[in-house]
């Protein structure tokens, strides 16, 4: 497909006859910031000859006379008048006439709108908002700061994943995150794999590979209605990147360094006193020892990132040139964990042929490489084992000594004093289970525009997106038998994700009388192949000689997996927007996508339409002077989900590696086959309305959704007796509706001081209506560990069952013969993990050269649940074990058989409820958090007075996640061991949350 | 004009193909049955993964190790898995055998015989279907009425077949596939496709008939003419049983490691059983060794001093794992078996054995059969000392002690001694054959626990820890488990089915570990 598009190119160059020899006038038209501004009214003075602007604000029109006067318009600007004197080229900067009103933002594909024109939810924040607190992450940076997103990091440090959720889940068996695009293409965001109960670690995401410095603006198009043009990847929202391009003019380099500290910010609370009787597992002794005490709290390091970018941008009227370094490196909390990352951006663009061409690429490099990033879970993991620990044990020398000599082996192996499946040495674990992540990442794409006619444009894209990565872990012999084999374990998997994508979009826009017209038509292919590689991992199977972790050394019985799934698709897609005296719009779109993973099912090809309207109402009517500007908008859209690859019509696979003499079986394909497959259909429908009050001063913009998906793609186990063993059906219905409210304002705006304010309040409500009509109990979600997030009709997504104490009517709960207590005979709900309301309240504040920037971050309602706190219960370790031990008892309201206890015994109650598979009902805390998510205090040197070259410097002191109003969960909720569906807002003994401060020193020569 | 043409043009080719669709949704790494076709590897390919699959192995832990092999007190486990509220003390938590057969054994096998029909290769169809009945019958004797007549319908409820019906269909079928084999002896077609015997007709054929004897065996009691009539069927047959050591039929591991080392060594959760302890530490059994290691420390086995082994009580009260893992493991050899076995000629000497006590005609001798059966096995293991343990009539079964926790000790309610006695009652000698039918079996472990619920024998203790309830079923103090509930996904997706099967299980019968199946009569062997 690439070739096709330099082919198409070099069509275009060959034939381009050159333009009559005419004399007009032409000229680009912008805001006070230099944004340009399309569709502003070019009317020749006394006459009716005119034009617009095109989407980059160009225009050109031929005069009557070169005396003429040419007048510029635009609602919500004071018009421009300008006589022509002799001029070829009239470039014209409008000026605000009520602030907020005209702001042009990119939409879908990267086409620029005006704001008032949009029938659906946007919003959209400046990279230097992002930048301001030093984040490595671009992600992490937005939370809070636009309404209907709610954003979950990893705790898994520097190059960790992220979720984003716009407007609720939607689909089942995906991730329901955004598009990610850059400069209107679409970017890959392939996430690793995540750590569930058993242990693992973050494999991370496509996000981290971004450099925060290249980021212009980001944009956020909420909703379907938004994103149609992507077709079904944009149906669960978009996030628009708009990349730095160079500027024409002086040479600008701009340095920017960061040095951020984390710390360890809260542990559970632990107990030292009481050691365990006869070398058990478990501290549940009651007498007091006096033993080590700073194990756990010495663990931990203040970790370190330091991020440091330059970036050097210039050009002349025919070519800009933008380029970017920038290096960051971090050691996490965690020991030995460290992370590495280079990125090099460079952009260019240059016009053709009197400026009638342009060519711009822009190509993205990065690499990264993390060490030992931490995981969770109870496998090989050093949390477990540094938590556990009994208390009695000498822990400073397993510390010193975690390996010792094994005379049976002649080798070093681990050195710990239980064979509990959980626990490691932590120490062994961090120095002798080496973690190695790589990535190589390149972006690299070309765009050519031209401009066929005055209100005709054709812009064509290519894009290659590539990352190379690299996941080689290694787990030294003579470590936990459970989780690696007596020579070692080597897990390694190496592959490629590559999304080509190439567009050509053909742009008309023009006014016939009051009537005002945009339109595209456009067309795009794609191909992603992800997981393009191989992997190994022996397991517990041993490796022939110990510690030598390469392919040669792999036993016989091994099986090397190669692995690859691969999405072609193809669109069409129009969008036509009417426009009525700059009052009334009209927007109406429809893209039809032609997917391979339908292949063989007819519904390969599948349309779906958009249409929305808007109305500038204080257009229309007279308002109090208070009320500057009214906008009332609506649109309703569908968009169609392809299927998983390789569903349709599998094959069979090698069942294994056979015996040492023999060859492995072949297992069979025991899926139904599935020929009527449908595409997932997502209908959503939204209402908003925009407001300015005072001049700008103030604002609000309402919006409520409401969004039914439906055709789910649902995998079943057949019936035992059908013949098969599970089948795919399309089904379900599932509805999110909410709101989004963002209000701005400016309570005071003086000469020397000026604070501005902004709330971002969103809710979201899901509801499964319906997955199967003829099974009502199916549900999604498999047991985990003594919890089970279950998707089922009538619950909604993310609903958290676990076992609960079996109570009697009266509410006592049930003890055993034993005395101890019992749990429910079934798992019942406690709540759902995702938050009723999320709130992000960001203030800056500017007083003559100082500035600051205090952004506040709630999330309210919702559940998290600890199993780290269930374990610390069982073994006795947590302080609440201690504390009930000096009491020797727990009040409880209880009964056994018919008579009433009021007291038990800690250790009863504790192994009973704890562990693995206990009652979890004592674990689940409310997510409900309130923080301080960033503060920002800098100072804008006056480098006038230092008489240096520097244009512009300014030095800032960063806090993040400094403290928290309100929480109730032991833990972070918020920074999440897993980034994926399951193991929302849990935490098996993930790193704890952590806190961040630091400061940044910003240079612009 | 020209230029907005040229436009267009450009957009038109842009949007072209779509015909790579079907081949890109392709995953390059599965095998189609087309590249099967080549070397005819397409019907006999799935074989060994069948095979395979007739035992729990990925998932033995759950299906054999927590299961029967710790009710029949094998093996036990050191570790308090769900606050040791878990199978192995009677309250369900793991039920998944039920899918493995139907998932792995049931559906490949429909294919592969719709395969041998449209390939003409009808005899890989013969040999699938014995895999079926080796597979089935083992699932009804965990579950009691399965679905196995019915399988592959497309009704929407599947009925199962109630026992007494299932267990005629099995030996209808088996008659079917036995005079397709020998009409086929000399046939080389499987040579390639099987691990156990190489592609050799005639020794799947004394697999036939031995399974023929196992499945009469379980009727003796409740339906002893139909037993004795199948029973002797099986013995009379031409092709003859598995009778000495080189016939057992033994299945491949495919180069994976033999679970019971996998769940022993690598993940600590698995140790001799004190059931076993209790047998052949007093009976002097010489396979001690080769089926267990000894223990490093005397002083967990203080009660036999000369005898370095320690095993874990069925059903035992654990608090901590790390108490017993220092307990006998299983034999190191476990380590680097390549098979295991799946049906001895041990076992068939010893239904030989049993049969005689029946009178079934052809089944020879009974102490012959009896000594016989040890033998065997003891040669089969590599074990030494088989004459003095066979002339052994003083050592008894000898009470357990756990050095842990005294809660799992118990008084051996065996008795019984190794050499055989003409002068015994046939009750007597029943217990001896079973016993030692017990002991041979090890790691072979559900036949035995047929037996047990049949016939009661060998006389094992009760669990230590009995946690059964309401919620699936509560065995009395004086009783054993007697079978596993159906799984949940049929008892929600077939539940008329279930039910139907449920009530053929007697009046009153429950979906639960408590309901006796139909061959455990529970009522006098003779």
């Amino acid at each position: 497909m690439n070739k096709r598009v330099y082919l198409i190119l070099f069509v275009f160059v060959a034939s381009f006859t050159g333009v009559l020899a005419q004399v007009k006038v032409s000229g680009t038209v912008t805001d006070p910031e230099g944004i340009t501004i399309p569709g502003v009214t070019v009317v020749e003075l006394g006459t009716t000859n005119g034009t617009t602007t095109d989407v980059d604000g160009n225009y050109a029109v031929i005069l009557s006379s070169a005396s003429a006067v040419l007048q510029y318009s635009f609602v919500g600007l004071t018009s421009i008048s300008e006589a022509i004197n002799g001029r070829a080229i009239i470039d014209v900067k409008m000026a605000e006439e009520i602030m907020g009103i005209h702001e042009v933002v990119v939409t879908a594909l990267g086409i620029k709108r005006e704001k008032k024109m949009l029938t659906y939810a946007s919003q959209q924040v400046s990279g230097t908002e992002l930048r301001k607190a030093a984040n490595g992450n671009f992600m992490e940076a937005l939370s809070g700061r636009a309404a209907g997103i709610d954003i979950k990091t990893s705790n898994s440090g520097a190059g960790g994943s992220t979720k984003a959720v716009l407007r609720g889940n939607k689909s089942l068996v995906g991730l329901s995150e955004p598009l990610y695009v850059i400069d209107g293409i679409p970017m890959v965001n392939n996430k690793g794999s995540q750590p569930g109960s058993y242990g693992g670690n973050d494999g991370g995401d496509g996000l981290s590979q971004i450099n925060p410095a290249d980021i212009e603006s980001l944009n956020i198009l909420k909703g379907a209605n938004a994103s149609i043009l992507y077709g079904s990847q944009g149906a669960n929202g978009v996030i628009l990147i708009t990349t730095k391009k160079g500027k024409a003019g002086n040479t600008a380099v701009s340095v920017n360094s960061s040095t951020m500290f984390e710390s360890v910010a809260s542990l559970p609370d632990f107990q030292f006193d009481y050691g365990a009787n006869n070398g058990s597992d478990y501290s549940w002794s009651t007498t007091k020892g006096n033993y080590q005490r700073n194990y756990i709290k010495d663990f931990f390091k203040v970790g370190v990132t330091e991020m440091n970018t330059v970036s050097i941008s210039g050009g002349n009227d025919k070519t800009t040139v933008y380029f970017s370094y920038a290096n960051t490196s971090a050691k996490g909390v965690m020991p030995t964990n460290t992370y590495q990352k280079h990125n090099f951006t460079l952009s260019q663009s240059t016009k053709f042929l009197n400026d009638k061409i342009t060519i711009s690429s822009n190509v993205m490099l990065a690499n990264e490489v993390s060490n030992n990033r931490p995981g969770a879970g109870y496998f090989n993991n050093p949390l477990t084992g540094l938590y556990l620990v009994s208390r009695e044990r000498d822990f400073a020398a397993y510390k010193t000594n975690f390996a010792i000599f094994n005379k049976d082996r002649n080798m070093d192996v681990m050195n710990w004093y239980t064979g509990d499946e959980k626990q490691n040495n932590p120490y062994w674990e961090l120095y002798k289970d080496p973690k190695v992540a790589k990535t190589n990442r390149l972006i690299a794409s070309l765009k050519a525009s031209w401009d066929i006619a005055t209100h005709l444009k054709l812009e064509v894209r290519g894009n290659i997106d590539y990352a190379n990565k690299l996941n080689d872990k290694r787990y030294a012999a003579g470590g936990n038998p459970v989780s690696v084999s007596p020579n070692g374990t080597w897990s390694y998997s190496k592959y490629t994700d590559q999304s080509v994508y190439t567009d050509g979009i053909l742009s008309y826009s023009t006014n016939f009388g009051d009537f005002s017209l945009n339109t595209i038509l456009g067309t795009s292919f794609q191909q992603n192949t992800f997981n393009d590689g191989m992997s190994v991992d022996n397991g517990t199977i041993s490796l022939m000689y110990p510690n030598f972790f390469s392919f040669e050394n792999m036993p016989f019985n091994i099986m090397f997996n190669q692995s690859i799934s691969k999405v072609m698709k193809q669109g069409v897609f129009a969008n036509g927007q009417i426009g009525y005296k700059e009052k009334l719009f009209l927007d109406i779109s429809a893209r039809n996508d032609w997917a391979s993973t339908l292949a063989l099912t007819g519904n390969q090809s599948y349309l779906y339409p958009a249409v929305g309207l808007s109305a500038i109402i204080s257009q229309m009517v007279d308002l109090p002077e208070s009320i500057s500007f009214v906008k009332l908008r609506a649109s309703s859209s569908q968009t169609a989900n392809e299927v998983p690859y390789n569903v349709v019509n599998p094959q069979n696979r090698i069942g294994g590696a056979g015996s040492p003499g023999g060859i492995g079986g072949i297992s069979r394909n025991t899926q139904v086959p599935f020929t009527n497959l449908k595409p997932e259909v997502i209908t959503s429908n939204e209402i908003g309305t925009e407001w300015r009050f005072l001049q700008g001063r103030a604002g609000m913009e309402f919006t409520y959704y409401s969004d039914v998906s439906t055709n789910q793609f649902l995998t079943l186990s057949a019936p035992s007796g059908s013949g098969y063993t599970y089948y795919y059906v399309n089904a379900g219905k599932i509805t999110n509706k909410g709101f989004e409210l963002t209000i701005d304002t400016e309570p005071i705006k003086t000469t020397h001081f000026e604070w501005k304010s902004s709330l971002n309040l969103s809710q979201n409500k899901n509801k499964i209506i319906e997955l199967i009509k003829s099974n009502p109990d199916y549900q999604v979600g498999a047991e985990d560990e003594g919890f089970i997030s279950i998707i089922k009709s009538g619950g909604s997504f993310n609903d958290l069952y676990i076992y609960k104490f079996a109570r009697n009517e009266a509410g006592q709960i049930i003890l055993d013969a034993n005395g101890e207590p019992t749990k429910a005979a079934a798992k019942v709900k406690v709540g759902n993990l995702n938050p009723d309301l999320l709130i992000g309240w960001n203030n800056t504040f500017t007083y003559k050269d100082f500035y600051s920037s205090v952004l506040v971050n709630a999330k309210i309602g919702g559940i998290a649940f600890s199993k780290t706190e269930a374990f610390l219960d069982s073994y006795g370790v947590s302080k609440r074990s201690g504390d009930a031990r000096a009491n020797s008892t727990i009040p409880i309201n209880a009964v056994q058989g018919s008579t009433s206890v009021t007291s038990i015994d800690p250790v009863k109650y504790y192994r009973k409820i704890g562990d693995r598979n206990g009652i979890m009902e004592p674990y689940v805390y409310s997510r409900t958090n309130v923080r301080l998510a960033q503060l920002v205090i800098g100072y804008n040197l006056d480098v006038r007075k230092l008489g240096l070259p520097i244009k512009q410097a300014s030095f800032s002191l960063i806090g993040r996640n400094l403290f928290f109003f309100f929480k109730e969960a032991p833990f972070d909720p918020e920074q999440s061991m897993s980034t994926d569906n399951s193991n929302q807002s849990n935490d098996v003994f993930g790193v704890p949350n952590t806190r961040t401060y630091g400061f940044n020193l910003k240079v612009k020569f | 004009m020209k230029k907005i043409f040229i436009a267009l043009l450009f957009l038109g080719t842009l949007a072209s193909c779509t015909q790579d669709f079907e081949s890109a949704n392709q995953n390059p790494y599965q095998i189609s049955d087309e590249l099967l076709q080549q070397d005819f590897n397409l019907v006999g390919s799935p074989f060994s993964g069948m095979l395979y699959e007739l035992f729990g192995n990925q998932d033995s832990q759950i299906e054999e190790d927590l299961n029967w092999d710790s009710w029949m007190g094998y093996m036990n486990c050191p570790t308090p898995f769900k606050s040791n509220v878990n199978n192995t003390t009677y309250y369900i938590q793991w039920n998944t055998f039920w899918g493995r057969e139907y998932g792995n054994v049931m559906s490949p096998s429909k294919q592969v015989i719709q395969l041998a029909k449209t390939n003409n290769v009808p005899l890989f169809a013969t040999w699938a279907k014995l895999i079926r009945i080796l597979s089935i019958s083992k699932v009804t004797a965990i579950y009691g009425p399965v679905i196995y007549s019915k399988y592959g319908s497309t009704e929407n409820s599947i009925k199962y077949d109630k026992e007494s019906d299932l267990y005629n269909t099995f030996f209808s079928q088996l008659d079917s596939i036995q005079s397709d084999f020998n009409a086929h002896k000399d046939y080389d077609g499987f040579v390639k496709f099987d691990p156990s015997y190489k592609g050799n007709i005639r020794a799947w054929m004394k697999v036939v008939n031995s399974v023929r004897l196992r499945l009469a065996m379980r009727l003796s009691n409740v339906a002893p003419d139909l037993a004795k009539i199948q029973g002797e069927k099986a013995l009379i047959d031409p092709a003859g049983l598995i009778a000495t050591n080189d016939d057992n039929f033994k299945i491949s591991l495919l180069g994976r490691i033999m679970p019971v080392a996998m769940i022993c060594f690598q993940w600590n959760d698995t140790r001799m059983g004190g059931v076993i302890e209790s047998f052949m530490v007093g009976l002097k059994d010489g396979r001690i060794s080769k089926y267990f290691s000894p223990v490093d420390s005397p002083s967990l086995y203080t009660d036999h001093p000369t005898v370095p082994y320690k095993g874990i009580r069925n059903g035992a009260y654990i608090t901590a794992k790390s108490d017993r893992t220092s307990f006998s493991k299983a034999s190191y050899d476990f380590n680097t078996v390549e098979n295991r076995r799946a049906f001895t000629a041990a076992e068939v000497s010893f239904l030989k054995a049993e049969a005689s006590l029946r009178g079934w005609a052809g089944a020879g001798d009974a102490k012959t059969n009896y000594e016989n059966g040890v033998k065997l096995s003891f040669a089969d293991w590599g074990a030494s000392g088989v004459d003095a343990y066979l002339a052994d009539n003083n050592s008894t079964p000898i009470n357990y002690v756990d050095p842990k926790d005294a809660k799992n000790n118990f008084t051996s309610s065996s008795t019984i001694t190794v050499a055989w006695n003409n002068g015994d009652n046939n009750e007597l000698k029943l217990e001896k054959i079973i016993t030692q039918k017990w002991l041979s079996a090890f790691t072979n472990a559900l036949e035995a626990w047929v037996d047990f619920r049949r016939t009661g024998y060998p006389r094992i203790p009760h669990v230590a820890n009995n946690q059964s309830n309401a919620d699936w079923g509560v065995i009395a103090a004086d009783q054993w488990i007697k079978r596993l509930p159906y799984t949940e996904a049929e008892r929600i997706g077939n539940t008329a089915a279930v039910n139907e099967a449920v009530s053929s299980m007697g009046p009153g019968a429950k979906d639960n570990i408590a309901t006796r199946l139909w061959w455990d009569t529970g009522t006098p062997n003779f």
